[in-house]
């Protein structure tokens, strides 16, 4: 199956999304990543549900400044291993975006997606269809197309190489 | 054409000329995790290395145990001990257990911090530590456990933002509620992936409390780093604990005149007024005049953004205007930033003051600001604190929190209701 083309349902959130509201201070105790799904979103007012009715491929959407807050790498985690293959929003707040290019997982940041969820042009539950390649979202449900980039530079090449780590790893082999 | 203070930094860590947009490899001079994501470090490095791995130099790896201390649960102190017996078997000497208090002011306090090292934590805040003109900044345990491989780890040249203040504050009036001032006007986006630096009469004659009130507050503008070149008592203070290499770092590396900022901001303070950030976000500010009156269970006065002496010693002003009493059924607790503080407060007779006001005084912890450890707030429930974050929930379920200067809150935990402190400093 072509992975550059993924389907999938919508779960929309607005600007600004703190950590606290992804992944809450409360469960920061939990040092396996693949426990920490089930904790995603629960503070989030309206997105309580999250963590039982998020499918495998589903995707999040967001605003500008997604994951702004604490550094915890557990609000990576927990939609990495959730099942969401990329997160799309406006803009990514700058330690989220490490977190989540160190681990190899991939973000998109997507013009006017702020406004387009402000003016309700994307919507929960709304089928999307995402061209990694190309940056190019689709909501199948309502017509709607969206361009995101792909991160640049030295990023492209830690996501090439899986996560900061195996990057390192590979740059050592290198040098022997 | 002169360099930014960040410029001149990351010169320096990466051994090369660097502009802003590069991607450079820097040298690391302090790695840090706490208990909170330090056990998640250890046992990512010991998987990642088949448990044969040794960091890079023992000397520059430190953790500080300050989210959860003391232990208040099983999980927590297993995590903990993690960290110590991996501290030990590799040969880590700065560990600072649950009895030192708040992370980057103990390791400020120790002298492990200069101006233009740069340090990585597990802490948001950690950028604090530009208060004495280092690049500190959070990050995740991945990017820790990638710095102890070699002691590197990489970086984008942020664009530089200067922030002029100038003017005196009245009585009544602080740091925090300028820095509540910026939050307001710029927004939670308003440094986005910028260093920020901080300049002008104000900041020049700020203490050392007043400097890391504002630089840790960047951090809810989504800047990388404020930046503040150390200068009189707070040089002296530094160089007294640091050592004297101080004093060339700040030659150094202190912004050229001609630097080049992609945005430039003056504030005054002289009309300043006390401020607050509003339920539910830093960015919601009013003055605190406006939501006068508004009722509030629980105040908390503490924190890596307002947990130093000068900062109780502020609200215990407060508290000695109104007679030692607080407002009958409130919760007011105040906690130190470190065990130096708590000393500090000892000496000056607070905490007696304190306790029989009927204000709980705590050890120095970072707990306040979680929903995990004590002073967790029950659904419904309004609070006050002098923390820097009051998103929905933080601090409980369904609660709500206004954030102000220690001496809004012990004004509002005086009256049991949002009180401006002139009306009670007079």
């Amino acid at each position: 199956m072509d992975k550059t083309i993924l389907h999938g349902r919508a779960w929309v959130f607005n600007d600004d999304v703190d950590t606290d509201l992804i992944y809450h201070n409360k469960y920061l105790a939990e040092t396996d990543p693949k426990k920490m799904p089930q904790y995603s979103f629960e503070y989030f007012p309206g997105k309580e549900n999250f963590a039982k009715e998020v499918k495998e491929g589903d995707f999040v959407v967001a605003g500008t400044n997604f994951g702004c807050g604490s550094s915890r790498e557990h609000a990576v985690y927990c939609l990495k291993y959730a099942g969401v293959p990329v997160i799309l929003a406006e803009s990514f707040s700058r330690i989220y975006y490490r977190n989540a290019i160190n681990n190899g997982y991939p973000v998109l940041f997507v013009k006017g997606l702020s406004q387009a969820i402000k003016d309700g042009k994307i919507k929960d539950g709304d089928q999307l269809e995402v061209n990694l390649l190309k940056g190019e979202i689709k909501d199948v449900t309502n017509g709607n197309t969206f361009h995101g980039d792909a991160v640049a530079d030295l990023e492209k090449d830690i996501m090439k190489a899986g996560g900061l780590i195996e990057y390192l790893k590979e740059k050592a082999a290198e040098k022997k | 054409m002169g360099k930014t203070m960040i410029e001149k930094i990351m010169k320096r860590a990466a051994g090369k000329e660097v502009k802003v947009g590069d991607r450079v490899w820097c040298n690391i001079d302090l790695s840090t995790a706490r208990d909170f994501g330090g056990a998640n470090c250890v046992l990512q490095f010991e998987e990642v290395t088949e448990k044969k791995g040794k960091v890079w130099d023992p000397d520059k790896v430190a953790f500080t145990f300050d989210l959860q201390a003391p232990s208040h649960s099983e999980k927590v102190s297993v995590n903990q001990k993690i960290i110590r017996e991996f501290a030990k078997q590799q040969g880590i000497k700065k560990v600072f257990d649950v009895n030192w208090g708040i992370g980057q002011h103990v390791l400020l306090e120790h002298g492990l911090v200069k101006p233009g090292d740069v340090i990585l934590g597990t802490d948001s805040h950690m950028n604090l530590l530009g208060a004495v003109g280092a690049f500190a900044t959070g990050v995740g345990n991945t990017d820790i456990v990638a710095s102890w491989f070699e002691g590197t780890n990489w970086f984008r040249v942020p664009e530089s933002m200067k922030v002029t203040v100038n003017g005196a504050f009245n009585k009544g009036v602080c740091m925090r509620d300028l820095l509540t001032d910026i939050v307001g006007t710029l927004g939670a986006d308003g440094m986005f992936f910028m260093s920020v630096e901080f300049c002008g009469d104000t900041i020049e004659k700020a203490s050392l409390a007043d400097r890391i009130t504002l630089c840790s507050m960047v951090t809810e503008m989504s800047g990388k780093v404020g930046l503040i070149m150390p200068n009189g008592k707070v040089l002296d203070w530094l160089v007294e604990r640091a050592g004297k290499e101080v004093v060339d770092r700040v030659k150094t590396l202190s912004a050229d005149p001609d630097a080049v900022y992609c945005q430039e901001l003056e504030f005054n303070v002289d009309d300043l007024e006390p401020m607050t950030s509003c339920p539910d976000a830093p960015d919601n500010v009013k003055k605190v005049r406006e939501v006068a009156g508004a009722h509030v269970d629980q105040v908390h006065i503490g924190s890596c953004s307002n947990g130093r002496f000068e900062d109780i010693t502020a609200a215990f002003e407060v508290l000695k205007a109104a007679n030692f009493k607080i407002a009958p059924g409130m919760r007011a607790i105040v906690t130190p930033a470190t065990r130096e503080v708590m000393l500090q407060c000892a000496e000056a007779g607070y905490i007696q003051k304190f306790l029989e006001a009927g204000v709980i005084f705590t050890n120095p912890t970072c707990a306040l600001c979680t929903a995990e450890h004590y002073g967790t707030l029950p659904g419904g429930d309004v609070g006050m604190s002098t923390t820097n974050r009051n998103f929905i929930g933080k601090v409980g379920k369904g609660s709500h929190t206004y954030l102000a200067s220690p001496m809004t809150a012990m004004a509002t935990a005086v009256r049991g209701k949002v009180t401006d402190p002139r009306d009670i400093l007079g």
